[in-house]
């Protein structure tokens, strides 16, 4: 299309050809998509849940698995699951789009050609008929951490018959310093396992407890029902942080604390507490209050320090815990199968140490998440790598493998807490070609077993014979295996323990390398569902920033998509920057995860790759760092730019807002018999995870747009989480519709395309909406989307398309619709056993998602559902109240931090 | 200046202006009654299928029950297709070896699906849950017309949005005791009240009791 303007012949032109479509569409036209009527090969093709597992970083979250068709449609966390308590995260939500992601990869390939499979089976073979003699002299197996019992069974074996051969896990966002803390603390590796539901005062060092990783959702639910008892008792639990780059568990504390170093702070805050042993004391002016609100919780105080913290650091808040005697920190085995290090450095010591000849990356991709690891990965006899994506260290390896999705194959793992869980397929497998982990180390092996036999060998191991299959099969359902989880240890801080002397200041500029919020270290960059939702703390999307204190962007003379050279150590990169007040002054943070050079379509050079500064020595803080100017700009797309209206109110203990008195309307008043469903959002609950957002797009097929059409603000998510910061506070406010009962979107479409039933919900006829958008400008909340496009068409994703909710043509406006289609789903069912709809029966999949319980959903006509008790809660208002819609969808305030000891 | 038009010139223009109207409501009026015609809902129109299938043979003839192959009908939303091992489960005896019945051996074999084509097609935007209706006393016969006469399966009623709520605004008169749903030769009277069974029910004239 031509930008000119299309003269009036042309128009009338198409309008003719327009006329002549729209008659032969009056014949039967083309086939509906994706309504096929087939016949299943065996069994029904009924709706089906299956309880299996996904892991992250080694370790295990157990999910419900929606299935359509044979095809995993949706993910729902397993109740039953420690890791889950039937929440998800993003990673758990996007996992069906990466199933079924077009980009994967599908063949055995050698020197990047592809390869028949038994090929690479006997490539396999001969290798193990020429490393048996020599005792795997020369084989170097490099895998993700490794916490699942059948892989370390196989893994053990491989080592076994091959004695000579090692084995390196290999995790960029590893927590090795925490190992090492622990050894120096209790002469130990242990697990930390904060239980936050006895917390009565947290302060995390750089910890990111409520943020992305394994625990999160268990930590994040135990913290917000701590927080529930002390908003009843009136005395709220209170959480610090102390960091340098901004993370969800320091928006939502109650006192944070940003900082360069967090190794003086913690010194001094060891000093105030008198920890015994302590060599090396310290001062720091925050010291003193914080270190009292920790002395007065007591027992119920606990210190975590994040994995980006030094060693000392991590020692010295394993002593801190054990001077005040914490119960709330319990100490477990690592879960990992051999708990060591797993960062950059130690896998380029492994990749040093002797001479690698046969080298085996299974399952992770070190080129891509370590560049400075290329070198030396290249140009070995024999290289193989297992990988879901053609990625940078396919490019590397000699063979190439595709690896099965987990939700394709067997398998098991375990979680946070050791507890085990058995992974079973969820869904028809879609690469024929690919193989899982196991089965690449059984061929290693010359077993003949592979996928489920290799896991029950595992498990019939452990149970023995007798009542095996009953015990398999409960496993199975249950998606846990009972009593598994790891026993308490209960290590005494060694008398001699020494964190370590004081690490020198260092000087000038500290760049700080985090994980991005949603694509860790570059592993989900392929995922194009993680890359267009906004970042929690940026609402950037598809892309990164620098990230720096708005008075060192000042000082630089730098604003916001302003493009600089990042110097550091001798190598450089250009990169936007974006100013965050969260930031402290005097060092920047650089995402991890963006600018992959080989991540297909959707993941390469989306943003820049921070790792190629990185060095594998200091993986988490170096310096000094210089930003120089380019002169150029960096677009940064963000999908909020500025503070949105009507901040919500923060609320003093016990204080409540006045209900609002309906107004006198122009509108005829409606009654609503029977059900009216409404919504309450717990803003003192939302941790802004995103994980309702992802799941709202998972479960109404919700398109992806790209970069472009985000940078022009056409961004689909039918669920927006706006971001209010003030000066003591951050606010996560998610914004689906409100289904206001004046709604101002309905008086103005022109053609009737939207409209309210008889149980409130305001809902879109999108075979009637002619897209004039008028509704979507009259929409005060800004909450309806459009169609610039035929996404649905264009998509091609349609096996993963939820078949309760229809695509949406080009041209038609959409939004929430509270999940309508659940609400019929359960209304049918109520109907069909002859009872009315239970509070609680429908679940909308924001709340499903959500790790905090924040969203209440329900029957505002039933005074004992939980939404109408929600509702009486004098922390209820309305969004906007002022004008007088009527929202069905209503939040509750924020409470205001108690003494944090900051007043003294 | 000379005329331009001859006398008759306005009669003319007045006769096509006219014809030109007539024409146009014609138009109107063709296009109303086509879309609403029994050819536009493709009603007794079979549609090509993978195996000549028949259901005068099957559900006629041999007398099988509805529910022996569309299983889910009672109580999901879909009537469900019967699976090819469910088909083979007689036809692994009874014309064991036909070429017709290949995409049935075809299908087990390679776990893939019959690929029926829909001759009663359900709109992406309009859910329809076969259970709640039959369970409201709405026989399969009352839309899907005499399918055990029919040796290829064809749609009887246009299935349109206008037919739909013909019932939906007036169902007592359409529908049978529950118990009588499935009875091919049933004679009897509509029961007086609506059947509905507890819970609230939502008017079945509202938008989003359909429509998604």
């Amino acid at each position: 299309m031509t930008d000119t303007p299309p003269d009036r012949r042309e128009v009338l032109r198409l309008a003719a050809a327009s006329l002549a479509l729209a008659a032969a569409g009056c014949d039967s036209g083309p086939d509906e998509f994706g309504h096929p009527l087939h016949g299943a090969a065996e069994g029904g093709g009924e709706a089906a849940s299956f309880a299996t597992v996904l892991e992250l970083g080694g370790l295990g979250r157990g999910v419900l698995v929606r299935r359509r068709g044979g095809h995993a449609i949706k993910l729902e966390g397993n109740p039953d699951h420690p890791a889950s308590l039937g929440a998800t995260d993003v990673f758990a939500e996007a996992a069906v789009l990466s199933l079924h992601d077009p980009a994967r990869s599908r063949r055995v390939r050698e020197g990047g050609r592809p390869r028949p499979p038994a090929a690479l089976d006997a490539a396999l073979a001969s290798v193990r008929a020429e490393l048996l003699p020599r005792g795997g002299a020369g084989l170097l197996l490099v895998t993700g951490p490794i916490a699942s019992p059948t892989t370390a069974r196989l893994i053990r074996a491989v080592l076994q018959d091959f004695p000579a051969a090692r084995w390196q896990q290999h995790d960029p966002l590893a927590d090795d310093a925490g190992l090492e803390g622990a050894t120096r603390a209790f002469g130990q590796p242990v697990a930390t396992l904060p239980d936050f539901a006895l917390a009565r005062c947290v302060l995390a060092l750089g910890a990111d407890p409520l943020g992305p990783g394994p625990a999160q959702l268990r930590l994040a639910r135990d913290w917000s029902h701590a927080r529930a008892e002390g908003r009843d008792r009136g005395d709220l639990p209170v959480l610090m942080v102390a960091e340098a780059t901004p993370t969800l568990t320091g928006a939502r504390a109650d006192r944070r604390l940003a900082m360069r170093e967090v190794e003086p702070f913690t010194r001094a805050i060891a000093t105030a507490l008198r920890v015994p042993g302590l060599a090396d004391t310290g001062t720091h002016p925050e010291a003193a209050p914080v270190a009292k609100a920790l002395l007065r919780a007591g027992e119920a105080a606990v210190v975590l320090a994040g994995p980006s913290q030094p060693v000392a650091v991590q020692a010295l808040a394993h002593a801190i815990n054990a001077t005040l005697g914490s119960t709330v920190m319990r100490h477990v085995e690592p879960p990992f199968a051999r708990p060591g290090p797993m960062g950059d450095s130690a896998l380029a010591a492994a990749l040093a140490a002797g001479a690698v000849t046969h080298l085996l990356v299974l399952g992770v991709n070190p080129a891509g998440t370590a560049p400075a690891l290329r070198g030396t990965m290249a140009q070995r006899p024999f290289s193989l790598h297992l990988g879901a994506h053609v990625d940078e260290t396919a490019h590397l390896c000699r063979w190439h493998a595709p690896l099965a999705h987990e939700l394709e194959g067997w398998g098991d793992t375990r979680a946070f807490d050791g507890t085990a869980a058995i992974r079973q397929p969820a869904t028809t497998p879609l690469v024929p070609e690919a193989r899982g982990l196991d089965d690449v180390l059984a061929a290693l092996l010359g077993l003949a077993e592979r996928g489920e036999a290799l896991v029950r060998a595992t498990w019939q191991a452990s149970w023995g014979e007798a009542g095996f299959e009953p015990r398999w099969r409960a496993a199975l359902e249950a998606g846990v295996v009972e009593g598994t989880e790891s026993p308490a240890l209960r290590p005494a801080l060694r008398a001699d323990w020494d964190p370590g002397p004081p690490a020198p200041p260092p000087s000038g500029l500290l760049a700080i390398f985090a994980p991005d919020p949603h694509l860790l270290d570059g592993r989900f960059a392929e995922n194009a569902w993680l890359q267009e939702l906004p970042r929690p703390l940026t609402k950037t999307a598809w892309g990164n920033a620098v990230l720096v204190a708005p008075a060192d962007a000042a000082a630089l003379g730098l604003t916001a998509g302003d493009e600089v050279l990042v110097e550091l150590a001798g190598r450089s990169l250009k990169a936007p920057v974006l100013p965050l007040p969260a930031q402290p002054s005097g060092c920047v943070t650089l995402p991890l995860g963006g600018g992959r050079e080989a991540g297909g379509e959707v993941g390469t050079a989306r943003g820049f790759d921070a790792a190629l500064l990185r060095d594998p020595a200091s993986p988490w803080a170096a310096g000094p760092v210089t930003l120089r100017r380019t002169g150029q700009r960096a677009a940064i797309i963000a999908t909020q730019t500025g503070m949105p209206a009507d901040p919500p109110p923060v609320l003093a203990p016990g204080e409540s807002i006045p209900p609002r008195a309906p107004g006198p309307s122009l509108y005829p008043g409606w009654t609503y018999e029977g059900q009216a469903w409404g919504m309450a959002i717990d803003l003192d609950s939302c941790i802004g995870c995103n994980a309702c957002a992802i799941a709202c797009q998972a479960e109404n097929n919700t398109p992806v747009v790209g970069p472009q059409e985000v940078a022009r603000g056409r961004e689909m998510h039918w669920l927006r989480i706006d971001l209010h910061q003030a000066e003591d506070h951050t606010i996560f406010q998610p914004v689906p519709c409100m289904h206001c009962e004046k709604a101002p979107c309905e008086v103005v479409c022109p053609v009737n395309a939207t409209v309210h039933d008889d149980q409130g919900l305001n809902l879109m006829v999108y075979p009637r909406c002619i897209g004039t958008r008028t509704c979507s400008n009259n929409c005060p909340y800004k909450v309806r989307r459009f169609n610039w496009f035929d996404y649905a068409r264009s998509e091609g994703g349609l096996a993963l398309r939820n078949p309760d909710v229809p695509v949406r043509p080009r041209g038609v406006i959409e939004k929430c619709t509270y999940c309508q289609h659940r609400i019929a789903t359960a209304r049918t069912q109520a109907r069909l056993e002859g009872r009315p709809v239970r509070d609680g029966e429908v679940e909308t999949a924001c709340q499903r998602a959500c790790p905090t319980q924040a969203i209440t959903f329900g029957d505002v006509n039933d005074p004992a559902s939980a939404v109408s008790r929600a509702k009486e809660e004098g922390r209820n208002y309305a969004l906007l109240g002022e004008l007088d819609t009527r929202p069905r969808t209503t939040y509750l305030a924020r409470i205001a931090p108690g003494d944090t000891g900051s007043a003294g | 200046m000379p005329q331009h038009f001859t006398p008759r010139a306005d009669g003319r223009l007045r006769l096509a202006l006219l014809l030109g109207l007539a024409a146009l409501i014609g138009a109107a009026l063709l296009a109303f009654v086509m879309v609403r015609s029994d050819h536009a809902w493709a009603v007794g129109r079979p549609a090509p299928q993978p195996i000549p299938f028949s259901h005068a043979l099957h559900a006629g003839g041999l007398g099988l029950d509805c529910r022996y192959c569309h299983a889910g009908v009672e109580r999901a939303a879909e009537a469900g297709m019967p699976s090819a091992s469910l088909c083979l489960g007689c036809h692994g005896d009874v014309w064991a070896g036909a070429t017709a019945l290949a995409p049935l051996r075809d299908s087990l074999a390679l776990g893939a699906p019959i690929p029926w084509s829909s001759v009663h097609r359900l709109p992406d935007h309009t859910r329809f849950h076969h259970g709640a209706h039959i369970a409201a006393g709405a026989a399969c016969e009352t839309c899907h017309g005499r399918v055990w006469e029919m040796p290829q399966t064809i749609k009887v009623r246009p299935m349109s949005m206008g037919w739909c709520l013909d019932c939906h605004r007036e169902p007592e008169p359409r529908l049978r005791p529950v118990e009588a749903v499935f009875d091919r030769d049933w004679q009897g009277r509509p029961p007086p009240a609506n059947p509905h069974a507890g819970g609230a029910v939502s008017p079945l004239t509202q938008c989003s009791t359909c429509h998604r």
